[in-house]
């Protein structure tokens, strides 16, 4: 499998954006389960996990609005586990920023009592994963279509 | 009714037509009222009766004057007259509240409801007065359960002190051993080479009859703790857990001073490996300082080499590299392992599912601990082994687990977590899981936990595993443990020598999985070798650990309810061929009795199995 980064500009940014997000050994542990060159396998399941981070943001935001600690942590981890697998390295270190604050502790694990820091640093988070997830998103695509 | 003679003699009006009456009251029973009433049973006749304010007519029974007979019973009714029956319609039902007041009669009930109540009353106190006790009971059980939990955190506190003191001393051991290990080299090299180095090193620190001040020191504190833990039987489940904490280094400590006595020239090459596995393994399973023994055992790599040894273990290379990354052909014998993969989680589930089929396994999968133990419920041996998320809605992989092992004891169950902290991974181990994986899972990862739990359906190991091949099912299937253990207690024997390539194949592809750091590997297998170990803890004499304290640990280790089948298909299986070794471990005893009762407790335990 080679794909070629720097048709022009816009896909070398792009497939920049790619190497940052995605940790290459792990993705492609995925794209190994394709069968017969077609991504018939890993393109599914990445725009599934598209879809699922699109519904569990708009889940994070209702929580954010009420506060919700714990379904905020819960959401985090949740979201954590399908990005680490799939080696969305951004999208997991944000995921667990969230579910660390969600269970008031930093994400070296020390408590962090104060709700409003807590909040305040999951809100950061959710917005980096959300432009983080466009980036991705984005880069996927361009991978997948370069592939064709 | 009454007028029908075909009843005659059994329910009648009376000679005056003002009552009638029952003669025969079981076949008033049994053909009469079930016709006419919608029961058939003379005592709520009798009752209906009563609420329709009939009155049965007593006679003086004394006197012994009654006209129809003893059983008869005679009913009165004010309006029911034979020659009346314009009156029934004055027959009704007792309303009778309002008629208390009125009738005289009327006090009598009352003052029997108030017997009835009080009575009820006496039967609440009664049970409350139990309920009491019970709970009284159930207290006093807590406070000896707090009690004794205490207890045992401090023999955990003094054994991983113990474990210390003994790690130091096998430390000091070991470098002693590689001192010498050239010239041992030489004297031995007849011996099929490298296998049989590591058992001759062994020989060594063990022959020099060393006072071990740090050995002695740990049985002393061991001593002063132990009572403890046999106070209270029925904690055994509780005392198994925590004697997880503090085990391990013990065992690890018997292993490897196992491998030194236990080396007899005639059998290097299948004693080596059978050892070897512990040495690795157990080693680094505590929170001690266990760094040193794995950077040895690290460089003591070649203990792992007899197994590609073609002579010995055909199926070890295809254990120790990955080949399964290139192709597959198929890992697997006649029978495909049928997995469960239980994880909430779309995409997970699907990459996991992905990676298994791929290698050839058949997957399902549940989306949450409910239903995966639905799944076992409606078929407890439908899968081979469990994959197993931790945090899931409706029902956790550990509590899914727990009762999942009610039905399935056996079933290899690992837990998928990014959780891996020893604490946490103590509880998986507690509650019946048998391995760790850690997330985000990798095809490799998965793979290493399917050979090493799966082993016996391998398709390789088998031609060579023969007469092993029930014992790869029940020691390889349960779990890093058992098999280990199986292996460092299991005599010279084909049961042996499969089980220890089993153990060293696993142990092998240990050191090549980057994900797990070599301190979390150890410490997933601390939990699992503990039935075996604790128990020698507990004896506090040096006979009893001799003869008492192997099968006391099989005693024990069932109390730990999670996991007991384990101990008592492995113990037996192991102690068999065992026995031609025992001569070995016995003969060191004698020589070296403080030592023994600390290092060869479990062995000897098993041998008198």
């Amino acid at each position: 499998m080679s794909y070629t980064y720097d048709r022009d500009d816009e896909d070398s940014f792009t497939m920049a954006n790619f190497r940052d997000h995605v940790d290459r050994a792990t993705f492609d542990q995925i794209l190994e389960m394709d069968e017969d060159g077609e991504h018939d396998f890993s393109e599914p399941l990445v725009f599934n996990f598209f879809d699922q981070a699109e519904e569990t943001f708009g889940k994070m935001d209702e929580a954010l609005a009420r506060k919700d600690l714990d379904t905020l942590s819960q959401l985090g981890h949740f979201l954590k586990g399908s990005s680490a697998t799939l080696g969305f390295i951004k999208i997991r270190d944000s995921c667990q920023v969230i579910q660390q604050y969600g269970h008031g502790q930093t994400v070296d694990g020390l408590s962090e009592p104060n709700e409003a820091v807590c909040l305040g640093k999951i809100k950061e988070a959710i917005k980096t994963l959300k432009t983080d997830m466009v980036d991705l998103e984005k880069a996927i695509k361009t991978f997948f279509d370069d592939a064709k | 009714m009454l007028e029908d003679p075909s009843y005659n003699s059994v329910v009648r009006w009376s000679a005056d037509g003002d009552s009638f009456v029952v003669l025969e009251n079981e076949k008033f029973t049994k053909t009469i009222l079930p016709k006419h009433f919608k029961h058939s049973n003379f005592a709520s006749f009798v009752r209906q009766l009563n609420k329709y304010d009939f009155h049965k007519v007593r006679h003086n029974e004394e006197s012994g004057d009654t006209p129809y007979g003893r059983d008869a019973w005679e009913f009165r009714h004010p309006e029911f007259r034979a020659d009346r029956k314009d009156n029934l319609d004055n027959i009704r039902r007792k309303a009778p509240a309002p008629r208390k007041p009125t009738q005289a009669e009327d006090a009598f009930p009352a003052t029997q409801q108030i017997v009835v109540l009080s009575e009820s009353l006496a039967a609440t106190q009664h049970q409350i007065q139990a309920l009491q006790e019970q709970y009284f009971e159930l207290a006093q059980t807590n406070k000896v359960l707090v009690n004794e939990v205490v207890s045992l955190q401090k023999m955990v506190r003094a054994q991983s002190q113990v474990s210390n003191e003994l790690i130091t001393h096998l430390n000091n051991i070991e470098d002693r051993r590689r001192n010498s290990r050239h010239s041992n080299h030489s004297s031995h090299s007849s011996h099929s080479g490298q296998a049989f180095h590591p058992s001759t090193m062994g020989l060594l620190p063990d022959g020099a009859d060393e006072p071990a001040p740090e050995l002695r020191r740990a049985r002393e504190i061991l001593n002063g703790v132990s009572p403890d833990s046999q106070a209270d039987r029925d904690l055994e489940r509780l005392s198994v857990a925590y004697h997880q904490n503090g085990s391990p280094s013990d065992s690890a400590t018997s292993s490897v001073m196992f491998t030194q006595p236990g080396a007899p020239p005639p059998m290097p090459l299948v004693h080596d490996p059978i050892n070897d596995p512990r040495h690795m393994v157990y080693p680094v399973g505590q929170t001690t300082g266990i760094d040193p023994f794995h950077s040895d055992h690290i460089h003591n790599i070649p203990y792992s080499r007899p197994l590609s040894n073609p002579n010995i273990m055909t199926e070890a290379p295809s254990q120790s590299s990955p080949p399964a990354k290139e192709q597959f052909v198929s890992l697997w014998g006649s029978k495909k392992p049928r997995i469960l993969l239980v994880e909430d989680d779309k995409t997970c589930a699907r990459i996991g599912s992905k990676f298994l089929s791929n290698v050839d396994c058949s997957v399902e999968t549940a989306r949450n601990g409910l239903e995966a133990v639905d799944k076992i419920n409606h078929e407890s041996d439908r899968f081979d082994l469990i994959f197993m998320d931790i945090i899931m809605p409706h029902l956790d992989g550990v509590s899914a687990t727990a009762m999942i092992r009610m039905v399935a004891p056996r079933i290899p169950i690992i837990a998928m977590t990014s959780n891996i902290r020893q604490e946490d991974i103590q509880t998986y181990f507690q509650y019946g899981m048998n391995d760790v994986l850690a997330k985000p899972f990798t095809r490799d990862g998965m793979v290493r936990i399917l050979k090493k739990h799966l082993s016996y359906m391998l398709k390789d190991p088998q031609p060579i595993g023969l007469g092993a091949d029930d014992t790869n099912q029940t020691a390889g299937a349960p779990g890093p443990g058992p098999p280990h253990s199986a292996g460092g207690y299991g005599g010279p024997g084909p049961a042996g020598v499969a089980m220890a390539a089993l153990a060293g194949g696993g142990q092998v592809k240990f050191e090549q999985t980057p994900i797990q750091s070599p301190a979390t590997t150890s410490s997933w297998h601390s939990p699992s070798q503990m039935p075996h170990t604790s128990p020698t803890i507990d004896s506090s004499g040096y006979m009893s650990a001799q003869i008492g304290s192997g099968p006391g640990g099989i005693v024990l280790t069932p109390g730990g309810t999670q996991r007991p089948p384990y101990a008592n298909q492995v113990v037996p299986q192991v102690g068999t061929p065992t026995l031609g070794r025992m001569p070995d471990g016995v003969g060191l005893g004698d020589d070296r009795p403080e030592k023994r009762q600390r290092l060869y407790g479990p062995s000897q335990g098993q041998y008198v199995q």
